[in-house]
């Protein structure tokens, strides 16, 4: 006879000493692990669950300024400086991480139209309505001493924007014309004009550095190569666009954020019809800007809130708002790709988690592989009814759930009174125009 | 000089160079055994020579070391060893790669078929499943590879020549094996509270046993602790661990109860009374109850309400079995039938015929894939719970009173006084036990402990624990149970447990259903059909208004209104042809013997032939 039975030495399943972590001996045999499904499904719903629960994006705002906040810059090399400029005319730098004010001056008189950094961040510039460009130095200035502009260029016109190259020590002003300047010179090295009365933003192209696009008051967004004499083309839209971000990663997407309450992705290769147009928000869009993965981003609109959109999505993953958070005038994603700051009428800056409910600092390797398993999770089980419900659900002030809904119902309106028309008049004489064209004019080369 | 042949075109050309001379050089080669020779070459073509001839050498070295390679590839394959040539650089590994895993092992681990991606409809759809799909196919080939690590092997018995297995005593293995094995061989003698209803818990710790007069007892059986005891001083019908160690349920004459593992009475359930047989539904919380009057009933034990109760109608209910890999309740009955249940249908599931008498006793295997059951008419059958269709029909002599599957599918029957365990009884007919076991009393309930090579028999006289060698799964997991729990990892559990609670509403046979694509059924299709077939224009009330002077008498407004309702009658009537015809044109594209418009012609083929 031979026999053996189970006998296990408890020895071999029990920890050593008590400083050593429990033995847990794993057996994947499916037999062991039953009601697989159901049992993914559950831990599924409790992940999206606690999502929405640890989901508190605001991290806090950053106050000092006496009048709105029109224009942030954030700084090309270090994650925790921020340049803002408001309406009165000045400029704070801010210490991200503190979240303190650093340094702050009356620059110009009126608005900050535009500031910028030079590629390397030793100093930066800024244009008011003052006509006036200045250079600033990053350097701290001595004890008991006033900030100081290094440099100053009286402008003939009043400029609405401006940007800096990504490499070389050229910048652009936007307003009446396009003007290239070189740092060396106080005289603009290129000035473009298309036909139109004033450009309102400009951006430069951070991979094909030589290309800028600019939005002016007649509804375009303008092309420029820098290296050409003359503008490149210009794409109409129906409505005016407010300004343009280019995606850091894909050279030739950029995304122009819209009077009519869209944001319109381009190929600058095609214009005569946006990539996609994301719809969300209930007011204009007044400011965008991409993540530096140039997978999503960010945009703060005229109805006091801020929306994350995915590029390849028409519609925001994520809304923001606060109670006393007033008109989004601008917005920037941090070059961590972790945190978004807003710019807004009631003199705040405030800052926002990219993922809301993400948790901040370093994570424990079992804690990053209990996100990742969550994650996979609620991946595979999105479309089901009761996941989205929860995982799609924001709460947005009433103001903004009442003009979607108005929204909605409009849409709907419209669409329902085309197609009456279509059915009571003679087939093809209502085409169908898809709604990728509708927004746009015309393109002009 | 070397490779220097005749005959070759190259060469015969640098021949012909010689003969320029235009430099003289002088060289020595080892061939001519130091003798100077004088030759006469052009520099030009003498460097075109030696090129050519670099080229060639290296062009020969490459074609050996590819042949070198090669014969080491061979040699792999042959696995010879030249001593002579080994080298410890060129050394390679004999069985390169990792080992290689049986198609079994994979589909042991494997999650069905594989997705088809070519009927999608774009190139992106089907990349991105193809990507998915290999990494499925990664992740079940990574499962299948651990199980190299498993530590413990399983059980066995396998007897002398020309003994039988079954011939074999439990006294004989206790002596055969090592000492805290046989110490899992052992009796205890209850003679005076009848008898004996027993449960292991998960893990297959602790035991817990009930005397139909009322003794309970809670233990760790293997160390032979004792956690509390007591006489509830009424009769105890059966009892069951809850989700962990801590707590039970006892099943009284009048109503339930649930003790803690000291024996202190934490609830008294009077929405399950008369109670006859209780399971406990692990991942769901669930105590189902099935009572004397007919009546079964789910309790969740984690918020303590009831979630659903059914009167069977099918009379006293005390042959009850749970399907572990689909929480549904299996329940026997007198007529003869075993009717499957889930707290979400108010009628059994299924129901069937299986026995000629009554039903005695139900079982399901671990995977939920045979049910045996055995009957009053002394028949012990396996079934397949895949297409309900019997797989096995056994005749007991005395019939089997008590039914356990243990976790590796060995089959447990108490006949009588007489305990059998059948091995493989269920793919092969079997023809004699694997083990048998006389008690002096008659069995009352079996179960196989989890994890051991243990039988728990409990019977009038009290409880024995039988060595039942392969009965156990070796290796456990530990996330999902494990018999070394500590006091934190339990607490800890726990949480966790509670917090994956399946709800009852997702008890369903197809435990699969959430992870598939929810395809429409037969059935929807039909009643979607029918309410086409079965449309008819709705009846609308329509007063015209009063309109000029003149204009709404009495004629043209019965004229107006009739004309707009036939109007809108015409045009529903239209829209419902229009779909039925649709829907026949759909259908007919679908038929497969379908090849086109009927041609003229068509009336000349067979008729079988003929659509």
């Amino acid at each position: 006879m031979k026999v053996k039975v189970l006998s296990r030495n408890p020895d071999d399943f029990r920890r050593e000493t008590k400083r050593d972590i429990q033995k847990l001996p794993r057996n994947y045999d499916p037999a062991l692990h039953p009601f697989e499904a159901p049992r993914e499904y559950t831990r599924a719903l409790n992940a999206t669950k606690l999502e929405r629960v640890f989901a508190k994006p605001f991290l806090g705002s950053l106050d000092g300024h006496r009048d709105g906040v029109h224009c942030m810059c954030k700084h090309p090399t270090s994650l925790s400086l921020l340049l803002s400029g408001s309406y009165d005319g000045e400029i704070r730098l801010w210490n991200l991480p503190k979240r303190k004010c650093v340094r702050a001056v009356a620059a110009h008189e009126g608005y900050v139209r535009g500031m910028c950094y030079n590629p390397s961040g030793d100093y930066f510039y800024s244009c008011g309505d003052d006509k006036i460009i200045k250079q600033w130095s990053m350097e701290e200035p001595g004890y008991g001493e006033h900030m100081q502009p290094t440099n100053t260029i009286l402008g003939k016109t009043i400029f609405h924007a401006m940007d800096h190259h990504w490499q070389d020590n050229v910048f652009a002003t936007a307003g009446q014309q396009m003007d290239i300047w070189d740092e060396e010179r106080s005289e603009p090295m290129r000035s473009f004009t298309w036909g139109v009365d004033s450009l309102n933003s400009v951006k430069f192209n951070p991979i094909e550095t030589h290309i800028l696009g600019a939005t002016a008051s007649d509804r375009s967004i303008i092309l420029y190569d820098m290296r050409g004499s003359a503008p490149l083309r210009k794409v109409i839209l129906k409505l005016r666009s407010n300004t343009i971000a280019w995606n850091p990663m894909e050279a030739f997407m950029f995304t122009a954020a819209n009077e009519d309450y869209n944001l319109y992705s381009f190929d600058m290769r095609r214009l005569d019809r946006p990539l996609n147009i994301h719809m969300d928000h209930v007011s204009a869009v007044l400011d965008v800007d991409y993540s530096p993965t140039g997978k999503e981003f960010v945009s703060g609109s005229y109805d006091k809130s801020i929306r994350i959109f995915p590029v390849d999505k028409g519609h925001s993953r994520e809304v923001y708002h606060t109670k006393r958070m007033q008109r989004v005038i601008c917005v920037k994603w941090s070059s961590d790709n972790k945190y978004l700051l807003s710019g807004s009428d009631e003199m705040n800056i405030r800052v926002w988690k990219a993922r809301a409910s993400e948790k901040i600092g370093v994570l424990r390797p079992r804690e990053k592989e209990a996100f990742a398993y969550s994650e996979k999770l609620k991946e595979k089980f999105s479309h089901h009814p009761q996941v989205r419900r929860i995982s799609r659900h924001r709460h947005v002030p009433k103001m903004i759930y009442n003009a979607s809904k108005e929204i909605r119902e409009i849409k709907a309106s419209r669409k329902r009174k085309e197609a009456n028309r279509r059915a009571h008049s003679k087939p093809g004489t209502v085409p169908f125009v898809p709604e990728r064209k509708k927004h746009v004019v015309g393109e002009v080369k | 000089m070397e490779g220097e042949k005749q005959g070759s075109p190259r060469e015969l050309t640098n021949f012909t160079a010689k003969k320029k001379m235009k430099s003289k050089r002088y060289f020595d080669e080892a061939g001519h055994e130091g003798k100077v020779e004088e030759y006469t070459v052009d520099v030009d073509t003498f460097l075109k020579e030696q090129r050519k001839e670099r080229k060639k050498k290296i062009k020969e070295l490459k074609t050996a070391r590819q042949e070198e390679t090669k014969s080491r590839k061979n040699r792999h394959i042959l696995k010879k060893k030249n001593k002579q040539e080994t080298d410890v650089r060129k050394k390679v590994d004999p069985y390169p790669g990792d080992a290689p895993i049986s198609k079994k092992k994979l589909q042991k681990y494997g999650r069905g078929e594989k997705l088809d991606t070519r009927g999608m409809k774009t190139k992106y759809h089907q990349d991105t499943f193809s990507r998915k799909e290999q990494r499925v196919k990664e992740a079940v080939r990574q499962a299948a590879r651990s199980e190299f690590l498993l530590s413990e092997e399983q059980g066995y018995l396998e007897a002398d020549e020309g003994e039988e297995t079954s011939q074999i005593t439990q006294h004989d293995m206790s002596s055969a094996v090592d000492i805290t094995s046989a110490q899992k061989y052992f009796e205890l003698e209850l003679n005076q509270f009848g008898p004996y209803r027993m449960n292991y818990t998960r893990n297959g710790r602790f035991l817990l046993i009930a005397g139909r007069k009322g003794h309970v007892a809670a233990m760790d059986w293997q160390t032979k602790k004792l956690m509390c005891e007591m006489n509830v001083m009424e009769t105890a019908q059966d009892v069951k661990w809850l989700h962990i160690e801590t707590m039970f349920a006892v099943a009284q004459k009048q109503w339930t109860y649930i003790y803690d593992n000291q024996g202190i009475e934490l609830h008294c359930l009077k929405a399950l009374d008369c109670v006859l047989r209780m399971e406990f539904l692990p991942y769901h919380f669930l105590l189902a109850s099935a009572n004397a009057k007919g009546y079964l009933s789910y309790l969740d034990v984690s918020i303590g309400q009831k979630v659903a109760g059914f009167q069977t109608h099918l009379g006293r209910l005390d042959v009850m079995c749970q399907n572990p890999h689909n929480a549904i309740i299996h329940l026997g009955h007198a007529g003869g039938t075993v009717s499957l249940w889930s707290p979400n249908v108010k009628e059994p599931l299924v129901k069937m015929l299986c026995h000629g008498g009554g039903v005695r006793s139900v079982a399901v295997n671990n995977k939920g894939v045979y049910m045996a059951t055995s009957g009053v008419d002394r028949y012990l059958k396996i079934w397949d719970m895949r297409m309900f269709k019997p797989l096995q029909n056994y005749r007991i002599s005395a019939g089997a009173g008590h039914l356990a599957f243990s976790q590796k599918d060995v089959l447990a029957a108490g006949i009588g006084n007489v305990v059998e365990v059948y091995q493989d009884c269920c793919r092969h007919t079997m023809t004699k036990p694997y083990l048998s076991h006389r008690l002096r009393s008659p069995v009352a309930n079996l179960q196989f402990c989890p994890y051991e090579d243990v039988l728990g028999v409990g019977h009038g006289n009290g409880f024995s624990s039988l060595l039942v060698p392969g009965a156990g799964e070796a290796n456990y997991d530990a996330l999902e149970t494990n018999p070394y729990q500590t006091k934190q990892q339990r607490r800890q559990a726990e949480v966790k447990m509670l917090l994956e609670k399946i709800q009852p509403d997702m008890i369903s046979l197809d435990t699969g259903a959430l992870g598939k694509i929810d395809t429409k059924t037969l059935q929807e299709k039909i009643e979607e059909r029918n309410k086409l077939l079965f449309l008819k224009p709705q009846k609308i009330d329509f007063e015209p208004k009063y309109k000029m002077k003149g204009k709404s008498k009495g004629k043209k407004h019965i004229q107006r209104k009739k004309g707009v309702m036939e109007q809108e009658k015409k045009e529903t009537i239209r829209k419902i042809v229009q779909l039925r015809q649709e829907d026949k044109r759909e259908k007919l594209k679908n038929d497969k013997r379908y090849f086109g418009p009927k041609s003229v012609l068509d009336r000349f083929k067979k008729k079988s032939e003929a659509t």
